[in-house]
């Protein structure tokens, strides 16, 4: 069984002046533990299938399956509550909330899940751990570097436990180091957790890493390796 | 509470953006509670003195004495009325009976028209400090034939403490009353009609001479609190259900006072609307700043799973928190420039025309809470049609191009 599943998905922009064609029948399958890089250059749709993945967007045509939910005839209000219990997000730009400290940046994605207080605390401090930021909970973001930010993004990414993870260009605004420490983390939480990444992304450090790669051309998947990486371990 | 911290603090992400709107709705409480206060502080000088002085909180009559103010209209009291007007409420203070007609006041060879008071004075303390006003002399004993006489009067007929004056007119029923009375004292009463016009005399006395003995034509109620009128006025009428007797309350008998405050309350509060209005323009420009500049962290957060109408919350809060820092504020800095300038004292000739008029050469200011809390009111009015603005924005909201933004 697909963790991710589209049939036929296909998204068109102003369709009714200047047709843009993002997506042209996308029929993909993603399984549970992947660790999966979208690739292609500007305009080649990989965000545009992302945002679909991630029910972000709604298709012109086609279907998107998650654990075999049909998420694109959902409505907004549903689509939102699916999110929150089944994706998580990691941003290009890290998008913490500024007022928060890592902790609870952290933490407010359970809130909104109305889990316990404790369970929450005790979580929080796990995944801020788990992204080696055990000594910099309380900071806030703009105490964090650039490759901070986006562990605590990562961290609270898989706060909801979600069923996969969707990282847009995650490693674009990161130094090397930054970079390589942050696909470390990732990667390991894939081996051995079992979490399922889904990227977005020009970099080739990421691409390297992924053992799955989907190159997106015009809309289309052009073509779809699988290989046998190298593991870093951290 | 999670909502609740971080609507806090993103309150303080501008820190003196939201300064500056709390301090643009600090200034329109002030001033909107400061014009106020010193419009209404006269009036609640003129009405305690009207009320004290002339109607009592609650007053009860004869069914038929408001149309035709005369003795014939005056009713029988006697500790019997007087146990149960007591009884009909326990917040019921004080009593004071008065019995009071019009006459002609004359000295040997002029005669001027005189509102003539029969009153109980040891009640009637309980009702005003009506002895601080004596210019000369001394008040009246009960049952001898002695007046006070108001000192506008007493000049127009030139007449002072120790002489006589004579007291001319009709009594209950068309009897005679005419009668010679020492006048003991003078007094300067605070209100300028009645010191042009004023006779006060023990109220046995003036019942003896109008032929109205144990007759009555108003008893002045006083509850504990003022705020206790209606309530009281109910009891009584509920009392009095039956009776040729009813009950009024000091608007009731003083509609021309209410009306000319309305009239002169109007223009404060015109412009504390027109500051209001001016305040919560810039207060929604700060409303909209900080809403436009988040497009893409509100993008964010419903992309993570916020519910729009959580999201909505925690703006509702950002506002509500500007709005109760702004109207808090505005209404303790109000409280303490009140205190401050309280009552502020008129020298020269504004203080001459005042004086003339018949009151204190001073400004008071009112502190009435309903001044207060209006304000808050109106602040917190603003804050809801203010934030409809990024409610809208918020469930309008693309996700995707909020997160591009």
């Amino acid at each position: 069984m697909a963790l991710v599943k589209t049939q036929n998905l296909t998204k068109v922009y102003n369709p009714d002046t200047v047709p843009v064609h993002a997506l042209r029948g996308v029929d993909l399958e993603i399984n549970r533990g992947e660790f999966t890089a979208i690739q292609g250059p500007s305009g080649s749709g990989k965000t545009t299938l992302l945002n679909m993945i991630g029910g972000l967007d709604y298709p012109t045509s086609g279907n998107v399956y998650i654990n075999e939910v049909d998420i694109s005839n959902m409505k907004d209000s549903e689509r939102i509550a699916f999110r929150l219990k089944h994706i998580g997000f990691v941003f290009q730009h890290y998008n913490l909330i500024p007022v928060f400290t890592a902790r609870e940046n952290v933490s407010f994605i359970m809130l909104l899940q109305k889990r316990d207080k404790q369970d929450i605390d005790r979580r929080a401090e796990e995944l801020l751990h788990s992204v080696g930021l055990g000594e910099r909970m309380d900071a806030r973001p703009s105490q964090l570097s650039g490759g901070q930010q986006q562990r605590v993004a990562v961290a609270r990414a898989l706060a909801s436990e979600p069923s996969f993870i969707l990282a847009d260009e995650p490693t674009a605004n990161l130094d090397s180091a930054s970079a390589m420490n942050l696909l470390d983390i990732m990667e390991k939480m894939n081996r051995e957790q079992g979490i399922t990444f889904v990227f977005s992304t020009h970099d080739a450090r990421v691409i390297e890493r992924a053992r799955r790669v989907i190159t997106m051309v015009d809309g289309a998947v052009s073509e779809d390796e699988t290989k046998e990486v190298e593991q870093h371990g951290t | 509470m999670m909502y609740l911290k971080l609507a806090w603090r993103n309150l303080w992400r501008n820190r003196r953006r939201t300064l500056i709107t709390a301090g643009a709705i600090v200034f329109a409480v002030v001033a909107a509670i400061v014009l106020q206060s010193m419009n209404r502080g006269t009036y609640e000088v003129m009405i305690d003195r009207m009320v004290s002085f002339g109607t009592g909180y609650v007053q009860i009559q004869d069914y038929r004495y408001h149309d035709e103010a005369s003795l014939d209209n005056a009713f029988y009291y006697d500790a019997d009325l007087r146990d149960r007007v007591m009884a009909a409420d326990s917040r019921i203070l004080h009593l004071a009976p008065r019995i009071q007609t019009f006459m002609l006041a004359a000295n040997e060879s002029s005669t001027r028209g005189a509102m003539v008071f029969g009153m109980d004075l040891e009640k009637e303390r309980q009702f005003n400090q009506i002895e601080q006003y004596l210019q000369e002399g001394r008040f009246f004993e009960s049952g001898a034939d002695e007046v006070v006489v108001a000192e506008g009067l007493a000049q127009r007929l030139q007449l002072s403490v120790g002489d006589t004056l004579a007291l001319i007119g009709q009594g209950r029923f068309g009897m005679s009353a005419s009668g010679l009375f020492l006048i003991t004292g003078t007094i300067d009463h605070p209100v300028m009609e009645m010191n042009n016009t004023a006779v006060f005399m023990p109220l046995d006395a003036a019942q003896f001479l109008l032929s109205a003995e144990d007759q009555i034509t108003a008893l002045l109620i006083n509850p504990s609190l003022a705020r206790q009128t209606d309530a009281v006025a109910a009891s009584l009428r509920s009392e009095l259900d039956g009776t040729e007797l009813v009950v009024y309350t000091w608007p009731e008998l003083l509609p021309e006072i209410l009306d000319l405050m309305e009239m002169d309350m109007a223009m404060p509060r015109l412009l504390a609307v027109i500051l209001y209005i001016v305040i919560g323009f810039g207060f929604w420009g700060t409303v909209l700043t900080m809403t436009m500049e988040r497009l893409r962290e509100f993008g964010v957060l419903l992309s993570v799973g916020m519910k729009r109408g959580s999201l909505s919350m925690v703006i509702l809060l950002e506002t509500l928190f500007i709005s109760i820092i702004g109207a808090l504020s505005g209404m303790a800095l109000s409280w303490t420039i009140l205190k401050l300038i309280d009552p502020i004292h008129l020298t020269g000739n504004a203080a001459e025309t005042v004086l003339d008029m018949g009151f204190d050469p001073v400004i008071p200011m009112s502190f009435a809470p309903d001044m207060f809390y209006t304000q808050a009111l109106f602040v917190f009015l603003i804050a809801v049609v203010v934030f409809l603005f990024p409610l809208i924005k918020i469930h309008r909201l693309n996700v995707l191009e909020a997160a591009r933004s």
